[in-house]
């Protein structure tokens, strides 16, 4: 049950920034589905693991892969699936409290947000290129 | 006008929009280098970063003809996916017909000045996902529901904000502090609600995410300056927003000490 519910919340939450992003209304759905399958991905894993970073890498891979898939059924750019899609992973609080731990002059409470939040966008940003890269191989295959 | 300037100008407009518009720093040049290679132009160059495209062409076996070169400066970068898919769609078209460069420019006007959504509708759904983002985060119902209100209405000033030409980093400083004040407006309303929770929410419509993970994409893939770019500007966000956030809860530590030496 909290399963469903999770990817209902990152269904729900993926069209929200598609929306905020102006995507067209015709990948609305494509992209909710590929953000909710994400955060379902993150959720499982994260949730009986108790991991952050590796959920992280494979929740990307999902969306990046359904979003390559998508793109190549539309004849779309894989970006109008992926951009929204990654939001609820991305490490934007992570920033934010890098930023207001500086602030507040906490350098070491700093570091260590940084550090995760550098690493989380990392992975994601590897995902994203790993199913690029394929897929840029394949087409160029004879 | 000669054709290869024709072309020039049709290519730089395209991939201006695009750029303009959150596409990619590959997605840009490739762009860009099929419009011009489908005209017969084969030798393209192109250099892309976040502020600035480079272009120079020439044609194969011509030696009379002088080489051609455009800079375009680009000073202002959001995230519209409709105006990318509609760019992709008409390189595809551009390339694979032969489309005049008077209606290719026509075409591009057209997507350049093509219409988003309201910021009604914008401010609902960006209501949306803070709501939605909170639960994400295991908030309950009643702060789910402060972080819609408080999205919505941070999505809504900041976009009236932005059209109104304000400059993006005092727009932000702006936007963290009316979150920040909703936010503490909210938490004393009932003590079920946690500050902390309204803010994750909320402030995610903010924050630079994609940003700083395309800065990454874009390192790994060899576009160093246009990397480094990305990452400077994400910084620079984070860091308004940081400081609209952090100004407003300092004052509000500042009041309740001054509240509770009154008191005494």
């Amino acid at each position: 049950m909290i399963y469903l519910l999770n990817f209902i919340y990152g269904f729900m939450c993926t069209i929200g920034f598609a929306v905020l992003f102006n995507s067209p209304k015709s990948a609305l759905l494509k992209a909710g589905l590929g953000g909710g399958l994400g955060w379902s991905v993150y959720f499982v894993v994260h949730h009986n693991y108790d991991l952050i970073v590796l959920p992280t890498f494979l929740a990307s891979l999902v969306i990046a892969i359904l979003g390559e898939v998508f793109a190549i059924m539309e004849k779309q750019p894989a970006t109008l699936y992926i951009i929204p899609g990654i939001i609820p992973l991305v490490p934007g609080f992570g920033l934010y409290y890098t930023m207001l731990s500086l602030l507040e002059q906490d350098y070491n409470l700093a570091i260590q947000h940084g550090v995760e939040a550098m690493l989380i966008a990392i992975l994601i940003a590897a995902a994203l290129t790993i199913v690029l890269s394929i897929n840029t191989y394949r087409k160029n295959l004879p | 006008m000669s054709i290869k300037k024709e072309v020039l100008i049709v290519a730089i407009y395209a991939g201006e929009i695009m750029l303009k518009n959150g596409g990619e720093t590959y997605r840009v040049e490739d762009t860009i280098m099929r419009l011009c290679k489908s005209r017969g132009f084969s030798y393209v160059e192109t250099f892309v970063t976040p502020t600035g495209i480079f272009l120079s062409m020439d044609k194969k076996n011509a030696p009379e003809e002088e080489m051609s070169s455009y800079i375009k400066r680009i000073r202002s970068r959001n995230i519209n996916l409709n105006k990318i898919s509609k760019i992709n769609e008409f390189s595809r078209n551009f390339v694979n017909s032969s489309m005049s460069t008077e209606e290719a420019m026509q075409a591009l006007k057209k997507i350049d000045e093509a219409t988003s959504y309201s910021n009604l509708t914008k401010s609902i759904f960006g209501g949306l996902a803070s709501g939605f983002f909170a639960l994400l985060f295991q908030s309950n119902l009643l702060e789910s529901l402060s972080a819609f209100i408080t999205g919505m209405l941070v999505t809504y000033s900041l976009n009236y904000l932005l059209s109104r030409k304000m400059p993006f980093f005092l727009a932000n400083i702006l936007g963290g502090g009316i979150l920040t004040l909703l936010a503490i407006f909210f938490s004393y309303m009932t003590p079920s609600i946690h500050i902390d929770k309204i803010i994750i929410g909320a402030i995610m419509v903010m924050v630079p995410g994609v940003a700083i993970t395309n800065a990454v994409r874009d390192s790994i893939e060899g576009d160093l300056v246009a990397g480094l770019a990305r990452a400077g500007e994400a910084f620079i966000i984070a860091i308004s927003i940081a400081f609209g956030v952090g100004a407003v809860l300092k004052i509000r530590e500042i009041s309740s000490f001054i509240m509770e030496v009154l008191r005494q």
